[in-house]
């Protein structure tokens, strides 16, 4: 089977294929890369496949792994109901 | 008053909150599993010595210690967020909002995945899902099992699947793809699962851990490894075949194998099917650190301890006044690393907070972890060592904000 | 024995002890579980892989890390959505529902089919 195929989101149902195809088209970042093709944007936050479009980005821009995080996280690392948002409850 | 807020009931986070307990601190623990332990929970082996390292127990024996001195520990509850606010730390949760000047995230590490064509199958699941179905869920994923992925975690979880009668068919490489890289190479495999090679009951790997050290014959090796696999502990370990797909709809029904060059890459004509329930994904593990990232820590990407880890010292202090680290989060180890670890930074934290009496503890404790640290019949990483001395080194060029 | 009921021996955990018997339905069809137990082990142990269907695709999934990181085992309980199966404990009375393709009506372009 072709390897192209393979989800690499499984959040957003993003392909391997698609993420390579972006990637090469516009060289750019891994947090690029997320916003063009969604990947990384679903429900887990996407910590199942961050790590895998930070890996399709730098193959595409020939970039080493640096000691930031390459793929930002903002709160909240967990999804949470809007009403939980800003009410204290404690 | 919360002195003291820990995220993570695993073995660092307990042992840290015993510790911090012992000392007088108020200390609260959260959770987002249903019950304490952490990684602990699945973990079941038996040790060199014969006698059986049982997690649910060493689990049980560390949450009773944490609560007998007055921790108080909170399972069910997720953490979303951690920032700094004027007095200390604000940490939001699915409860509520929880403030404490010192924080210690404790949260362990993530599984990594290899993708593959038809993993989203209903049956595929990592590695560790299947190991906490069967010892602390006891419920069979199933009946017939491939594991995609050759490393040592699988090795040992899949010892833990056949202990419950599950049937584990056998061990394969996932295809070589983009994001499989290393994992998908027989050479790199062989060299790691060479240097566990004194643990294996196979003559094959002992004989060939003689090998490690010489490239071209561990390259020798890899070409000549077995069709059929090695066996050990009654599973064959291939490292010459690859599963190029998961096959099934709406359940995994079988598995797509192929040879492969000793580079990985699928040998043309070679494809066959094996039928399977249900597949694990092995692709090892990486520190589990959004909290300190969302919280503003600086990290260190540093390949021997897994990945991107907030940058800490020894006494697990982060840059950031009040934010401790300990357990997986630094550095993927083993669980016994992982307690003497929780005990270095409750014991740091007591220093910060003025409950410290005997200084020398402190220092025991940290000689302790290194200890360990040599006498682990795993390493997850054979430089492990170097890792650690490199966020060590890092941490001192940085230096600590706020104090 | 069924591919994937519960491991009552295991030669080092021991038996698994007497737990009280809890019932819930699974999208409409009534079912047992054991007290203690999480909705995604009990639906296991019934056999039952698929806990839901992505929302666009509609390829079915079911657990993948089963400690909470994946999001892959979100399931609706008591009319709430979101939750995890993987996390939650089976209540007696429960009424969990597998998640089921949703219409996109303000998507524009999305993903080619």
């Amino acid at each position: 089977m072709d390897q192209g195929n393979i989800v690499i989101c499984r959040c957003e149902e993003v392909t391997l294929k698609e993420l390579i195809a972006a990637a090469e088209t516009y060289r750019c970042s891994a947090r690029e890369l997320k916003l063009r093709t969604r990947a990384g944007m679903g429900c887990c936050g996407g910590r199942t496949c961050r790590r895998f479009i930070d890996m399709v980005a730098r193959q595409a821009t020939g970039e080493a792994p640096s000691h930031g995080i390459p793929l930002g996280y903002q709160p909240p690392v967990r999804p949470v109901a809007f009403g939980q948002l800003g009410g204290v409850i404690g | 008053m919360t002195d003291v807020l820990i995220v993570g009931a695993g073995p660092a986070g307990l042992s840290a909150a015993a510790t911090c307990a012992r000392h007088g601190l108020s200390v609260r623990v959260v959770d987002e599993f249903m019950k304490p332990g952490g990684r602990l929970l699945g973990q079941l082996h038996e040790e060199p010595d014969g006698t059986w390292w049982n997690g649910i127990e060493e689990a049980r024996r560390l949450y009773e210690q944490a609560v007998g001195l007055g921790a108080s520990v909170a399972c069910g509850v997720s953490v979303y967020d951690a920032a700094r606010g004027e007095e200390g730390w604000v940490v939001s949760t699915t409860e509520g909002i929880l403030e404490a000047p010192v924080l210690l995230l404790a949260t362990g590490a993530a599984e990594t995945a290899l993708p593959l064509p038809g993993w989203t199958i209903p049956g595929v699941m990592s590695i560790g899902a299947a190991q906490v179905m069967t010892n602390v869920h006891r419920v069979r994923v199933g009946e017939r099992g491939v594991i995609i992925g050759v490393n040592i975690l699988a090795v040992a979880i899949a010892r833990e699947l056949q202990l419950a009668g599950i049937h584990v068919d056998r061990m394969v490489l996932p295809p070589r793809n983009p994001v499989t890289q290393e994992a998908a190479s027989p050479y790199h495999v062989m060299q790691s699962l060479l240097r566990v090679a004194h643990l294996a009951p196979s003559a094959f790997i002992r004989y060939g851990s003689r090998l490690v050290k010489s490239d071209p014959l561990l390259r020798l090796a890899v070409r000549c490894y077995p069709a059929g696999g090695v066996k050990m502990w009654r599973m064959p370990i291939h490292l010459r075949t690859a599963a190029v797909e998961i096959l099934g709809t709406s359940k995994v029904e079988g598995v797509r194998l192929a040879r492969v060059s000793p580079d990985g890459e699928p040998l043309p004509g070679t494809e066959h099917d094996i039928p399977a329930d249900f597949v694990c994904i092995a692709g090892g593990l990486h520190p589990l650190a959004e909290l300190a990232a969302v919280a503003g820590c600086p990290f260190a990407y540093l390949p021997e301890l897994g990945g991107h880890v907030p940058l800490h010292n020894e006494r697990m202090e982060t840059p950031l006044a009040g934010l401790y680290v300990a357990g997986n989060i630094t550095g993927i180890e083993s669980a016994k690393v992982a307690m003497a670890q929780g005990a270095v930074a409750g014991l740091a934290i007591a220093e910060h907070l003025g409950r410290l009496r005997d200084r020398t503890a402190l220092a025991d404790a940290i000689a302790h972890v290194k200890r360990v640290r040599r006498s682990a019949t795993i390493q997850f990483h054979p430089e492990i060592g170097r890792g650690r001395a490199d966020v060590e080194r890092m941490f001192q060029e940085q230096g600590i904000s706020g104090k | 024995m069924s591919a994937t009921g519960r491991i009552e021996e295991h030669p080092i955990l021991g038996p698994l002890p007497e737990r009280s018997v809890v019932t819930f339905r699974f999208n409409g069809v009534p079912m047992q579980a054991y007290q203690g137990e999480t909705i995604a082990a009990a639906l296991l142990a019934a056999g039952i892989r698929t806990l839901r269907l992505h929302e666009e695709k509609g390829t079915p999934r079911g657990i993948y890390c089963n400690i909470g990181h994946c999001f892959e085992c979100r399931v609706t309980v008591n009319g709430r959505t979101g939750i995890r199966a993987c996390l939650t404990l089976v209540e007696e009375g429960m009424e969990i529902t597998a998640g089921e393709i949703l219409p996109t009506p303000l998507k524009k372009g999305g993903h080619p089919a």
